[in-house]
């Protein structure tokens, strides 16, 4: 399936100047909007703004303990890895669809096993799990429904 | 004094044995702090009670309890330089208070005590309360607190009473205590404990012996004198109601090492629950209870269960004792003994001779009769030619588990023998040390030499990591004894409990220990501690509903924190 391939972390940022000005792009003479490409390449940077929106707000609620919003019922947070790999997302050629990806930090909480001794001490002391931060990679799916992003699938995987 | 049967006393028996006692206040061998004759004192505390006092002697008291009638009490007051404690307990009620005051700094903590608080009613309550003493004008901002700064230390205590104990603090909120005086110092036990900052010269201490008797001791430490002075409120093993103050003199005998960060001198670790306003529960204290929580088996249960469900050494293996995740450390299983065919003879115990088939299998018979019997087994290398195997014994009367220290360089074996059927509970543990040799081609065994017991690892302590966020440590508190302690997420010790061990000397710097959890899920614990590489390798036998019978290996990699000198204190020492 071909994809375009728009965001590197540099991408990421030259797109960010980019769509911090909207309404220069509104005021651009007709003749500029008139070409296809651009129009193409704009509507990829705005799609792409949108699902960083989107993965920025389910982060919140994940790093906020929303229950509901865990990839993963050990995940306790999340935290963007500045020191990994660039993220990227690739939004499908036909804009309805993208895949993510993004190294993370992830700090999961295991609850201690009750069958030995030390883990009902500690279990018995309020300390029954072990928080722990490993580094992941977040693989998100999304899909354009109505206009509107939303996250489909998400896959935390150990980095190779 | 884990075995000891304590009478579930009822309140009404609590209140007839308590009423005179309030009237008359706490006993003391040494003379009582005076001067107290028509002084008056006003205690205010933050979120507690406001005490009024009327002291009509160095005995009698009236208290009014924020700004109720006053109530006439017995009461006694030891002092230290400028601290000053006195106790008393309210006539009429099941309640007491025990107050440290600073005479320097105006500063109080009250610390009130209750009977009939638990399902045991004779478990002594308590509840902390920090204040100082209204003399009009503006209050101090500071107050006594909770610390982690007594964390470590170690003392030997003779009080005026005659009592004589070793009391160790490995932990922030818990203790462990060796009683020399009435039990001889063959056990020691552990207790939640608070820990209180005065000043840097003075610290106070309580313990309360949960899963025992239910007493509870609270004494102030003069921690430049080695000093101490404090009251002792509880019913003995007889039911006596013991209602003491007392004086006593100590020595260091020691200061381990604490993992807490540098900085951080915070105590009460373990937080008692909160109820639901948000706000800690009175009296309320997170204690280990694992006599009142394990499994009690008869033996024709565990007959039942081992019958169903024996394993010894499954992959990965959860049950009992530090195992479970205490896998994960562990040393490799060793594939030396595979094609080995020996006898491991021992000098009060049986021959057992072994056909090793493979790295995980061999078959075992017992004194040179009889069927061989197939067992799955393990081992670990702890030192060159030195091993730590272990394999249960199909069919024997009591399930036995074989544990064994076997030294291919020296031909020396030492076993713990596990079994079950034990006098209190069928599913708890019970092992025998047996010492012997090696016999097997090209080893010479020697007739007179022996692994030993030793002392060595007395006073010591040990931490076990076994995995990541399961570290333990071992506490040698006695030539009998091991106590553990479990830490908190931040490094302070935290809870303690303990057992009945064995400890002998395999090699230099090698040893070979057990631990019996008695009263506390019957697990036989047994480690061969290599201190030459920190590294140990263990085996758990345990036997209960879920896991069945077992045996399943621990390890972990370890660290020295420190050591007590306590030999002194031990008649026996090798």
């Amino acid at each position: 399936m071909a994809q375009d391939k728009t965001s590197s972390r540099r991408a990421f940022l030259r797109g960010g100047a980019i769509l911090a000005a909207p309404v220069a792009a509104v005021a651009l003479p007709a003749v500029a909007l008139a070409d296809q490409g651009l129009q193409a390449r704009i509507r990829r940077l705005e799609d792409e703004a949108a699902i960083r929106e989107l993965h920025r707000a389910w982060l919140q609620r994940v790093n906020a303990g929303e229950r509901a919003a865990l990839p993963d019922a050990t995940v306790r947070r999340i935290i963007w890895d500045h020191a990994g790999a660039p993220d990227n997302i690739e939004i499908a050629a036909d804009g309805r669809s993208a895949v993510g990806s993004f190294d993370c930090a992830v700090e999961v909480e295991e609850p201690l096993p009750k069958d030995c001794t030390l883990g009902q001490m500690a279990h018995a002391q309020g300390h029954g799990s072990i928080r722990r931060a490993e580094r992941r990679t977040l693989r998100a799916e999304y899909a354009k429904d109505s206009g509107t992003w939303k996250i489909s699938r998400v896959d935390l995987t150990t980095p190779g | 004094m884990h075995r000891i049967a304590y009478t579930k006393l009822t309140k009404e028996q609590i209140a007839a044995k308590l009423g005179p006692v309030a009237e008359r206040g706490p006993a003391s061998v040494s003379p009582l702090a005076t001067d107290f004759a028509g002084e008056s004192l006003n205690v205010v505390t933050d979120d507690g009670p406001a005490l009024s006092y009327k002291f009509s002697s160095n005995s009698k008291l009236s208290v009014a309890e924020n700004g109720g009638r006053a109530t006439h009490a017995g009461f006694g007051a030891l002092e230290m330089d400028h601290i000053c404690l006195f106790t008393h307990m309210i006539p009429g009620t099941q309640r007491g208070y025990v107050v440290v005051v600073d005479r320097r700094s105006k500063l109080a903590t009250v610390i009130e005590l209750w009977f009939s608080g638990y399902e045991d009613n004779r478990e002594v309550q308590r509840q902390i309360y920090y204040g100082y003493i209204d003399g009009g004008g503006q209050p101090p901002k500071e107050r006594h607190a909770y610390t982690d700064r007594l964390e470590g230390r170690g003392y030997h205590w003779r009080q005026d009473n005659g009592t004589e104990t070793l009391e160790y603090y490995p932990s922030a909120g818990y203790s462990h205590f060796v009683e020399l005086s009435r039990t001889g110092g063959e056990l020691g036990f552990s207790a939640p404990s608070d820990y209180l900052k005065v000043d840097n010269d003075f610290f106070v201490y309580t313990r309360t012996e949960c899963e025992f008797s239910g007493a509870f001791t609270a004494y102030v430490i003069d921690m430049n004198r080695t000093q101490k002075m404090g009251v002792r409120l509880g019913f003995d093993e007889a039911d006596n109601l013991r209602y003491d103050l007392f004086r006593g003199r100590g020595d260091i005998v020691g200061q381990i090492a604490r993992f807490e960060k540098f900085g951080d001198y915070s105590g009460d670790p373990i937080p008692g629950p909160k109820g639901k306003d948000g706000k800690p529960v009175k009296g309320g204290r997170r204690v280990y209870r694992p006599i009142k929580t394990m499994e009690k088996l008869t033996r024709e249960q565990v007959a039942q269960i081992v019958k169903e469900h024996s394993t010894a050494f499954p992959p990965q293996t959860t049950s009992g004792g530090a195992a479970g995740m205490g896998s994960v450390n562990a040393l490799p299983a060793s594939d030396f003994l595979a094609g080995k065919t020996f006898t491991l003879r021992y000098d009060n115990g049986p021959v057992m001779e072994y056909q090793v088939a493979s790295a995980d299998e061999l078959n075992w018979r017992t004194d040179g009769e009889g069927a061989w019997t197939k067992a799955r087994y393990q081992a670990y290398e702890v030192a060159p030619g030195l091993f730590l195997m272990g394999h249960l014994l199909e069919g024997t009367p009591n399930h036995d588990g074989h544990i064994m220290a076997v030294d291919f360089h020296q031909g020396l074996v030492t076993c713990y023998n596990g079994f079950l059927n034990t006098p209190y509970f069928a599913n708890e543990a019970g092992a025998r040390t047996w010492f012997g040799v090696l016999e097997m081609e090209g080893i010479q065994p020697p007739m007179y030499r022996r692994h030993a017991r030793t002392t060595e690892m007395l006073g010591r302590c040990i931490t076990y990591s076994y995995a990541p966020g399961l570290t333990s440590m071992h506490l040698y508190s006695t030539p009998n004894t091991v106590s553990w302690i479990i830490f908190t997420p931040d490094g302070h010790g935290g809870m303690e409990w303990s057992g009945p061990g064995d400890f002998v000397k395999i090699r230099d710097g090698i040893y070979f220990m057990n631990w019996r959890e008695e009263a506390c899920n019957g697990t036989l614990g047994t480690v061969l501690l290599n201190l030459n590489i920190m590294h140990d390798a263990g085996i758990g036998y345990h036997c209960g509903t879920r896991g069945g019978l077992n045996m399943s290996r621990i390890g972990a990699v370890i660290r020295h924190a420190g050591k007590f000198e306590v030999d002194r204190y031990f008649q026996i020492r090798t």
